[in-house]
């Protein structure tokens, strides 16, 4: 098969929403198999759904997919279907090579067992012969490092000890393909360092890698391509920065409805914005319509990288009072380095005397994908309240 | 380095995969499957096992307990006169505690496997690994515990001064019958159970029924419907018909004889076309379970 390591063709998957039906659909299709029959499985029966439709990709070895969605897309589904826990009721799978599979850590482990003999349980369960683990052994515990607690019975670990213990030992068994499914979130900072960096081995060895997240970060920190899935579609394909803007500019769009019409709550709308990047220097064009006027008009954009939030840039009390109208501002911010990811702005509108009448809240305008790391000193402050806040001039015009 | 690593096997997931490749290709899977995961069988049995008595004050002395309890019971019974054992020529306890050392590796071996799939749902539908394994190493439980049973056993024997047949040494052999039949049984209930929680329910009660319907406590009745009932018994070939042997080195009548060797042809059956139906068919039951 050359260097192909999984190939998906046209696979679904039904599932049965009701546990009744579930049992009798569940005995018709054991009955059918052990007399040699056809289960007929590419139809639907009463209750059942499909949780994936015809989903088709290919990934060649060494290469990274990242899959996101919204909750009860068939993210999981797709994946246990990699691992081979679920067949595909249409549709074929062809897979070459070991698959580790981490779609829950430590779902092997016995809570009675210590975490000494819970590796060895485990390391079999997922398919490692004695030899490999005999050799790994200390290296799982070193990379688990979770002290004394080694010999105490895994129910007395804490959540973060736990995957701490399931991820060692998955990590060591060395498979050609790895599945991840959101299990990187619950270890301390230390410990996702140290995945991150495992997981930069794996993929330099050749290992191929598919990782289901909600956290873009994570994906776009590990993922080349990534598949969007909507309910049980394959709803976009393609470059990670790419899916992941359409794929957050869509949940947006229905986050953010209120906003989008002027009327007497919202006096003040921010209905466009524009962000350019060269080298450190970053302009960005905010455009807004008023109907009321304002005294002391103070604009601020926030930058976020995911959830966090990287700087204020803020109109500063330069600007003077506004009559109803539209108008651009623009923001020139001279010397600020991002490291490489995806950003967004979120802009609001407030007086800057009357703080606490604020306007034309839009939690994201406009994105941002920084590719490469700039260099260069950052032109910040330290605000009131500890918030950085970015230097920046300020020019607004009545368009 | 890697390339040597990973000349690995093609897997495909298709669906009625083992029906497109016919039934002769499904035996070699079966064997293959079962060769590869000896260690995994061994770790999910060595699990059971420590697990079993982990935080447990008397912690293996369980095992002894539940013969005990039952023979005493029937002592009891005995000494008041309120039941007939029929005609036993070894001494009882002896007669009855190699009985329900049998039985119970039938049935708490049949009990284990048809539990295990379910009891390990959570990481059924989170890992792939061998689910035959799975089954297959529950019922080491009742290995050991028919082990231990047989070695208090010995005591007894030397108690009682009385010499066991010669046919003693080949005992495994003699329980390989039963353990077929009731892993086989197993694989079936234990699909089963995942669909239906029922089953895991009724077992438990029917393997009392079971127990009283077959001469593991008294001796095989001569005459009445019931005898005819123990006929066509085929735990009672299985079980007390080799504990009979072992007991009084003879068999009681030819009848005995044709239908040991009957049943044990039948559970050999019995035991290989559950394993393929249980391979045919183990992928529908992760999603129920
Ligand atoms: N065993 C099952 N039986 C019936 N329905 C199921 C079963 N497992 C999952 N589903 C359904 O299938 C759909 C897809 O589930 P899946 O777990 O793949 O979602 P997901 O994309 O992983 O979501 P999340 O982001 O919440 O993890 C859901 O609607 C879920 O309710
Ligand atoms: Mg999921």
């Amino acid at each position: 098969m050359g260097d192909l390591a999984i190939k998906v063709e046209h696979v679904s998957k039904k599932y049965c929403k009701s546990l009744k039906r579930s049992m009798m659909h569940g005995i018709t299709d054991i009955a059918r198999n052990s007399l040699g029959f056809s289960s007929h499985s590419g139809v639907l029966r009463k209750e059942e759904f499909w949780a994936l439709n015809d989903i088709s990709f290919e990934l060649k070895r060494g290469e990274t997919l990242g899959i996101i969605g919204p909750n009860g897309s068939g993210k999981t589904t797709l994946l246990k279907m990699l691992n081979g826990i679920f067949w595909p009721d249409k549709g074929k799978i062809t897979v070459c090579g070991r698959v580790g599979a981490l779609i829950q850590v430590g779902a092997g482990f016995h809570p009675m067992l210590t975490g000494r003999e819970n590796i060895y349980l485990n390391a079999a369960i997922l398919g490692m012969s004695k030899n490999e683990v005999d050799k790994k052994f200390d290296s799982i515990i070193d990379f688990a490092n979770i002290g004394d607690f080694i010999d105490s019975p895994v129910k007395f670990y804490s959540s973060g000890m736990f995957v701490r213990l399931g991820f060692a030992v998955a990590v060591h068994c060395r498979p050609d393909i790895l599945l991840i499914d959101e299990i990187l979130s619950v270890g301390d900072q230390g410990f996702q360092i140290k995945c991150f960096r495992r997981m930069n081995e794996l993929l330099d060895s050749g290992t191929t890698v598919i990782l289901v997240s909600h956290s873009m970060i994570a994906i776009e920190r590990v993922c080349k391509k990534t598949m969007h899935l909507s309910n049980g579609r394959l709803k976009d394909e393609g470059e990670t920065m790419e899916v992941i803007r359409k794929y957050i500019g869509n949940i947006e769009s229905c986050n953010s409805e209120p906003t989008s019409t002027i009327d007497k709550e919202n006096p003040i709308i921010f209905t466009k914005g524009n962000i350019k990047r060269t080298n450190s220097q970053i302009d960005l064009e905010l455009e807004f319509q008023t109907t009321i006027s304002i005294k002391n008009p103070n604009i601020v954009a926030i930058l976020w990288k995911g959830d966090v939030r990287v700087c204020n840039i803020v109109s500063g009390d330069t600007l003077s009072s506004l009559r109803s109208g539209r108008y651009k501002v623009k923001f020139n911010v001279g010397n600020l380095s991002l490291s490489y990811g995806h950003y967004h702005v979120s802009v609001r509108l407030r007086d800057r005397l009357n703080p606490l009448c604020t306007y034309g809240i839009n939690g994201r305008i406009v994105d941002l994908f920084v590719k490469d790391n700039s260099e260069g000193m950052n032109g910040i402050n330290l605000g009131e309240n500890g918030i950085i806040i970015a230097e920046s001039d300020v020019n607004i015009e009545s368009i | 380095m890697n390339l040597v690593q990973s000349k690995e096997t093609m897997v495909t997931y298709e669906p009625d995969n083992s029906i497109k490749k016919g039934y002769l290709s499904i035996f070699k899977e079966i064997f293959n499957e079962l060769k590869s995961n000896q260690w995994l069988c061994y770790q999910l049995f060595k699990r059971d096992f420590l697990t079993l008595y982990k935080q447990s004050f008397f912690g293996i002395v369980w095992v002894f307990i539940f013969p005990l309890v039952s023979v005493g019971t029937f002592l009891i019974l005995k000494g008041s006169g309120i039941f007939t054992f029929g005609n036993i020529q070894v001494p009882y306890p002896l007669y009855a505690i190699l009985g329900i050392a049998f039985w119970q590796l039938f049935a708490t071996g049949l009990i284990a496997t048809s539990n295990s799939l379910v009891k390990a749902g959570p990481m059924i539908v989170k890992i792939n690994f061998s689910k035959k394994s799975l089954v297959i190493a529950s019922f080491g439980q009742a290995i050991v515990s028919f082990i231990i049973q047989i070695v208090f056993l010995g005591i007894l024997f030397i108690y009682y001064q009385h010499m066991p047949s010669i046919i003693i040494l080949f005992l495994p052999v003699l329980v390989l019958p039963i353990i077929l039949f009731s892993l086989g049984l197993g694989f079936i209930l234990s699909l089963l159970n995942g669909i239906f929680r029922d089953i895991g329910n009724a077992l438990s009660l029917l393997m009392t029924f079971c127990m009283l319907l077959t001469p593991v406590l008294y001796a095989k009745p001569v005459s009445g419907t019931f005898a005819d009932l123990t006929n066509y018994n085929i735990l009672y070939y299985l079980i007390c018909v080799p504990r009979n042997i072992l007991l009084m080195g003879i068999m009681n009548s030819k009848s005995d004889w044709t239908g040991f060797f009957i049943s044990v042809v039948l559970s050999l059956v019995f035991f290989t076309s559950c394993l393929v139906i249980f391979h045919l068919t183990e992928t529908r039951i992760a999603e129920r379970v």
